[in-house]
């Protein structure tokens, strides 16, 4: 067996795959893409926007309403609660709603790029 | 707790790790394998191995100290950590997986066409990598120190040892598995001692000695600007981190890489309850730890202190050996990621340079932890944060997003942000942690905003430095992989 010296693809990023050509190339395909990309954003924006007022309204609420956070659940104090266990649903959800609207926002896309 | 039952916890996961590691040489073949897994690896392969990743010393140890320490303050880190998550799945993964680039440096060069702006981001790439293994080192000093009784030297030089001999021999390829192994480790090894300690809490009626918002140490809290400061390093910080993206790259497209990172939120999520739940009961029953200076010890502690007999040795030594797997995910992810850039840019790509590469960038760091000395695990975890919010995440950020990105707005951007961030570490080094000013302790409120605003006003100033290749590189990070002709 002959030995073969193998060496890394440098910079594949810079090679154009196929399927790109037709949407770069015209004019129309290139307004499906910004357009794309504009929704994409969007959504992303408004997710994280989302989710920084909920996580935000965590502590403003505890330090707003006065004596909720010495309340105590099952000997457990209310804002540890809160910080330790309440946030992680409020992330799972907001990942959760995101992926299924960025792949509709895909969805619809290759329905424009395929009708062509 | 009996030093030989550390040592066979340690020597238990090495062994498995490097076995794992070896397996994983008769798959891996190609220098694509080498590098990034051919991009064929399942979802929850991947998840399970971006979590085994990403949870390291911080968290493993780290969280529940620091929750020892500071109380609720303290919760803010596993909640950023989880975060950040979010925040690369918003903004940064099926992008960059759709940019089909190996790493960082690779996908700037390709979206600003440029071989000076591959330079800068390898050199910051490399500097965030051995910011970040030297904290694992400093974890697997302190967990030796204080279960074996043996010199702290041993745990860094037995990390990096055995770091070296798993990534030389199998890449990537073998990397995933042992990744995605050691998460369900990391979580079986905390979970199990939590909730015996829970048990054992609850059966004897234990009463708490102080109730959780006692404050042991007599710190101050941190304050607002210190918790926001903080969250903005963790949510900006996590999508820059190099071995952290380098698991992007092995997803087989832009629609998995998300469905990923949807599963990895999840296993973070249910990490993490562990670490504040034991934190918490250690604040409540055991807060003398914290009066010891060793409060990042406190996982490997408790179950010995608060269970005792041979159950609490063997949920010791359960700990010990999650520990140790923290320690070596990390630093091998760390390792791989940046062989894979240090190997690309001064070597020649070869899988022998890769090899070398791994080397060099496992003996710098270990170099590092011998002449520094270890402060709070999480807050130092924290720092590099801090640097990789500041410098890879607006590149990123505003090369995915924004058309108007040229190459000396990168540039300048990366550098102020370098510098900024830098400039505070070092300053804070040297006036030492009572003394630093929190604008200074938690720079990113302020070091991130700059490094955008330099990056985005230097983009609008060379104007006429946009790529001719932008509207080809855009196309291709946006739109979904199908090809677009079969159904014609």
């Amino acid at each position: 067996m002959t030995r073969v010296r193998v060496v890394a693809p440098r910079s594949s990023a810079r090679t154009t795959p196929e399927r790109a050509e037709s949407a770069e190339q015209t004019e129309v395909g290139q307004l499906f893409v910004r357009s794309l990309i504009r929704s994409q954003l969007r959504l992303a924006v408004v997710v994280a926007l989302g989710f920084l007022v909920i996580l935000g309204a965590f502590p403003a609420l505890l330090a707003l309403v006065p004596g909720l956070a010495e309340t105590t659940v099952a000997g457990i104090p209310f804002d540890w609660l809160m910080l330790g266990i309440g946030l992680y649903p409020v992330i799972g959800l907001s990942a959760w709603l995101f992926v299924r609207a960025a792949n509709r926002n895909e969805a619809r896309y290759r329905d424009l790029a395929d009708d062509r | 707790m009996n030093p030989a039952i550390a040592i066979a916890a340690f020597a238990a996961v090495s062994i498995a790790t490097a076995a794992i590691g070896f397996h994983g040489l008769r798959i891996s073949r190609t220098t694509g394998d080498f590098y990034v897994a051919s991009r064929t690896v399942r979802p929850w392969w991947n998840a399970s191995a971006i979590g085994g990743e990403y949870l390291s010393a911080a968290s493993f140890l780290g969280v529940a100290g620091l929750i020892l320490l500071s109380g609720t303050d303290a919760l803010w880190f596993p909640i950023g950590y989880t975060a950040g998550y979010l925040m690369l799945l918003l903004f940064v993964a099926a992008p960059l997986r759709r940019s089909g680039a190996y790493t960082i440096p690779d996908f700037t060069e390709a979206r600003l066409d440029s071989r000076v702006v591959r330079r800068v981001t390898s050199a910051v790439v490399v500097i965030v990598g051995w910011l970040y293994i030297v904290p694992q080192l400093h974890g697997a000093a302190l967990t030796i120190r204080a279960t074996t009784g043996l010199p702290s030297w041993v745990g860094p030089v037995a990390v990096v040892i055995v770091v070296c001999l798993t990534v030389v021999a199998g890449g990537m390829r073998s990397i995933t598995f042992v990744q995605a192994f050691q998460y369900w480790l990391k979580l079986t090894a905390l979970a199990v001692p939590v909730i015996f300690v829970l048990l054992v809490l609850a059966g004897n009626g234990a009463q708490p000695v102080a109730p959780a918002a006692v404050n042991p140490t007599g710190q101050p809290p941190g304050g607002l600007y210190q918790n926001v400061s903080l969250l903005v390093a963790l949510l900006f910080g996590t999508l820059g981190l190099p071995h952290v993206l380098v698991r992007f790259y092995t997803n087989p497209d832009g629609q998995s890489a998300r469905r990923t990172t949807l599963i990895v939120l999840g296993l973070l999520s249910l990490f993490y309850l562990f670490p504040t739940a034991l934190g918490m009961a250690a604040r409540m029953f055991a807060p003398e730890l914290a009066s010891t200076g060793r409060a990042d010890a406190v996982v490997l502690l408790m179950p010995g202190y608060l269970v005792g007999g041979v159950a609490g040795e063997l949920l010791s030594a359960l700990v010990v050996a999650g520990a140790f797997a923290a320690f070596l995910s990390t630093t091998s992810g760390l390792v791989v990621s940046l062989a894979g850039v240090i190997s690309q840019d001064v070597l020649d790509g070869s899988v022998r340079g890769f090899r070398l590469a791994a080397v060099l960038s496992a003996l710098v760091p270990l170099g590092f932890a011998f002449l520094t000395d270890s402060l709070a695990l999480a807050g130092s975890v924290g720092m590099v944060f801090a640097f990789t919010a500041s410098t890879v995440c607006p590149v990123l950020l505003l090369g995915i997003w924004w058309r108007g990105l040229t190459d000396i707005g990168a540039i300048s951007g990366i550098l102020t942000g370098a510098l900024l961030c830098g400039g505070a570490m070092v300053a804070g080094a040297f006036l030492g942690a009572g003394d630093t000013p929190v604008w200074l302790a938690q720079p990113a409120a302020w070091t991130v905003p700059a490094a955008f605003a330099v990056m985005v006003l230097a983009s609008r100033a060379t104007r006429g430095r946009i790529p001719r290749t932008l509207t080809r590189v855009m196309t291709r990070l946006h739109t979904p992989e199908r090809p677009l002709s079969t159904s014609r």
